[in-house]
């Protein structure tokens, strides 16, 4: 029933990248919190998720998507740029914090699209 | 409570390291040519030692535990004074040789750079974490 308005696949993928997002944000700030904490290996995203999403996607199946939870996971790629075995590089991670930051503007963008149309569809007016 | 800017506890802990670093670095520079300090030997080049990463342990819901970025100690740098030959001064020895600190203003002056270039970098984190939660906050406005 009404639920059926908020489980149209893109609508959930939107809101999962949304979710993604947020949480690879978090692991972001974390990693240059720890810029000088010997030994830390820097964390993101699980990158997993980046195809169980899209293969989810692919399924058209809401359940799937739904399903779907973005997890962190510690960079085995990252190497250690000083002795002490931290793998943060700080202009790698702003980098990132930027790009981050981009894909969410666009993210809720999309969301806030999606639901404004959803509005125009129930009372003819924008 | 609720958690509208993700990941922003560490980032204040970090900033909170990066001053007393500063601090540090700040007394080092300002005592580079104490001959006589209260204990009556040349002032010791302070370090500071951030603690290890011991806990990277995975939560139930997929975010990570972090141990908290803090300052292990503030330790003295032992290496030996440096001695110059200067028998003007009143800490100067019988052979006119003074035991200056082991401060090297160079060292120190890269060493604030990097410290408050971290500083800068988690100030950049919080602006940024603000920005994505008022975009969030703006969902379904138009």
């Amino acid at each position: 029933m009404i639920e059926a308005l908020f489980n149209q696949p893109n609508y959930l993928t939107a809101k999962k990248a949304l979710d993604a997002v947020v949480l690879r944000e978090g692991a972001i700030a974390n990693n240059i919190a720890n810029l000088e904490t010997p030994g830390y290996k820097r964390v993101d995203l699980a990158p997993s998720f980046e195809t169980e999403l899209e293969r989810a996607t692919a399924s058209r199946d809401p359940q799937q998507i739904s399903a779907l939870q973005p997890t962190l996971a510690v960079d085995t790629t990252a190497v250690p740029g000083s002795r002490d075995g931290n793998t943060v590089h700080l202009e790698n991670e702003l980098m990132q914090m930027n790009q981050n930051a981009m894909t969410h503007a666009l993210e809720t963008q999309l969301v806030s699209g999606m639901l404004s149309r959803m509005q125009m569809a129930i009372t003819g007016k924008d | 409570m609720i958690q509208i800017l993700s990941g922003i506890q560490n980032t204040s802990a970090a900033l909170t390291a990066e001053q007393t670093r500063l601090d540090v670095i700040s007394e080092n520079i300002a005592n580079a040519h104490t001959t006589h300090g209260a204990d009556g030997k040349p002032y010791q080049r302070q370090v500071v030692v951030f603690d290890t990463a011991l806990q990277q342990a995975m939560n139930g819901d997929g975010s990570m535990q972090m141990a908290p970025i803090q300052v292990a100690r503030v330790e003295k740098d032992s290496s030996p004074p440096i001695h110059i030959y200067d028998p003007g001064n009143p800490d100067a020895d019988a052979s006119g040789m003074v035991a200056m600190p082991n401060v090297d203003i160079q060292e120190e002056m890269a060493d604030l750079i990097s410290a408050s270039r971290t500083f800068e970098a988690n100030l950049a984190v919080v602006k940024n974490a603000r920005s994505m939660a008022m975009e969030t906050l703006a969902i379904g406005k138009h």
